[in-house]
């Protein structure tokens, strides 16, 4: 039961780190709060139920599914963001309400303002055990799935020329520039990491779910971004942690809360959060970023 | 190999370069001197294009670059190390340095490259693997100089170069930049220290409230009464 409880928290939290760090990449390089980052996760949820209605093997449909959620990212930053480039703080935020909404009426309208199932494997459903302890399958995957991307994440930001000059951006995006690095290729990397993230984010959220629905988005992302305001809003490291952490908090509330309490469940989390700012303003592991007038 | 006509530049209401006209030809020093505020650092910003001209033109190699993004005119050959040297803190010396050359070099030409820079840079090669906002204000303005000719620019625009050094390195670095002029290297300066820029430099053009009071050879300059009196103390 605490092995399945612990399992179960770290991977809610690897979800939720998986989406506050698409939130704090892009919002490191362009200062932009994405709020439509839980329609391109919905839309990844939407990709994987039509591919596995078309009849694609699983794999390949997952394939499919997080691949459209990075493309529908770069298109929402060509067809939204690209044209308020430089634009204020305020507009950059309502043009990411107004995708958003745009998105969700399209979801209501286009398919259905009803959950739809998404068939998904047996095997996924199932549990190993060893010993006493019962351990889902669903969950494990989720865990190493964001082991793997969070891994795969840091080789990139390390290792490649791309990687080091996005790094660099989101402390001083002008000086990135000053390199002759054009400042269209690191925004539209962020925006696909952003939505490669969310896309992978999708697959474990309906895995644990199996179905979609036009507003699937919408709670993880706002959890994840507490998690990245928790974190640090804009830093990497800060957003993982604030996922984790925030997950896991969440199930162990959910498991050790009475049932009479259990309901102040989301409450009790932001109490916690507000907390951590008054201790620390800046977040738990604050980004590095030159502030210039 | 670079003229500014009538360069205009305005934050909102407020004025910063009245109008500016100045030419440099290849492998001359130029020093752009005067007050502060008279506008040196936003002349050089709109060169390299981080601010736009109100109005005016910035012409390169016969090219018109007004109102190119910055990574355009940085692809011609043109180097701005800004103000306040602004290393990329977080990031090691070796990767300030690579994303230098990253976009003008192919992989073994800019390792050649860095190495060159090494060598002209010995304290760089000593924090390698150290963090860019771990180096002292010197050792910064070391690495951001050597940054900048990372992409084998034709043409660097220097920014206060001696902004807030200790006398001894203020020394070390125009020595360099002296250095690298003989290598052929065509360099438009800003110097609040006037005298050093005179030293060092070619011509000058003297801004003051945004405009060019006064320009000619370094030598016509420092003998110059409104030079001497205004920033000279003499």
């Amino acid at each position: 039961m605490i092995a399945q409880q612990i399992i179960n928290a770290v991977s809610l939290g690897g979800v939720y780190a998986l989406l506050a760090l698409g939130l704090a990449i892009v919002f490191s390089i362009v200062g932009l709060i994405n709020f439509a980052h839980g329609e391109l996760m919905t839309l990844s949820g939407y990709a994987l139920l039509a591919s596995l209605v078309l009849g694609l093997p699983f794999p390949v449909a997952v394939l499919a599914a997080v691949s459209c959620g990075a493309l529908a990212a770069l298109a929402m930053e060509r067809v939204a963001f690209r044209p308020m480039r430089g634009a204020s703080v305020t507009s950059l935020l309502l043009t990411s309400f107004a995708v958003s909404s745009l998105l969700k009426v399209v979801f209501q309208n286009g398919i259905s303002a009803r959950p739809q199932a998404v068939a998904m494997p047996g095997w996924m459903t199932g549990a190993f055990s060893f010993g006493d302890f019962t351990i889902g399958v669903g969950p494990s995957i989720s865990i190493v799935v964001s082991a793997l991307a969070l891994i795969a994440l840091e080789i990139f930001l390390r290792r490649t020329v791309t990687g080091t000059a996005m790094r660099a951006a989101a402390e001083d995006f002008d000086v990135v520039r000053l390199m002759g690095i054009p400042a269209s290729r690191i925004i539209a990397t962020a925006f696909l990491l952003s939505g490669l993230l969310a896309g992978l984010a999708a697959m474990l959220w309906v895995a644990q779910r199996a179905s979609v629905d036009p507003l699937m988005g919408f709670t993880p992302v706002l959890k994840a971004f507490i998690a990245a305001v928790v974190g640090g809003l804009g830093s990497l490291p800060g957003a993982v942690a604030g996922g984790f952490l925030l997950g896991i908090i969440e199930v162990l509330l959910q498991a050790t809360l009475p049932a009479t309490i259990a309901p102040y469940r989301d409450a009790i989390v932001l109490s916690g959060v507000i907390a951590v700012l008054l201790v620390r303003p800046q977040g738990l592991i604050p980004a590095v970023r030159v502030q210039r007038s | 190999m670079l003229s500014v006509e009538a360069l205009k530049i305005r934050y909102g209401e407020v004025e910063a370069v009245r109008r500016v006209d100045l030419a440099v030809d290849s492998g001359e020093i130029i020093a752009l001197v005067g007050a502060n505020g008279a506008g040196k650092s936003s002349t050089l910003s709109a060169i390299a294009g981080l601010v736009p001209a109100a109005s005016g033109k910035v012409v390169f190699d016969g090219v018109d670059i007004t109102g190119l993004a910055p990574e355009a005119i940085a692809r011609k050959g043109v180097a701005l190390v800004p103000e306040g040297r602004r290393v990329f803190a977080s990031l090691t010396v070796a990767d300030n340095l690579r994303l230098g050359g990253a976009v003008h070099l192919a992989a073994p030409e800019a390792r050649a490259r860095e190495e060159e820079m090494l060598e002209l840079f010995p304290i760089l090669r000593r924090y390698h693997r150290a963090k860019g906002g771990n180096l002292s204000g010197g050792e910064q303005q070391m690495l951001a100089i050597a940054r900048a000719l990372m992409s084998k620019p034709r043409m660097v625009l220097l920014d206060e170069p001696s902004l807030g050094l200790a006398p001894q390195l203020i020394d070390t670095v125009f020595d360099l930049i002296a250095e690298l002029r003989r290598t052929g290297l065509t360099i438009l300066l800003v110097e609040q220290n006037v005298a050093l820029a005179l030293e060092i430099a070619d011509r000058a053009v003297v801004l003051a409230n945004g405009e060019v009071v006064l320009s000619g050879t370094a030598k016509e300059l420092a003998s110059s009464d409104l030079v001497r009196q205004a920033y000279l103390g003499a």
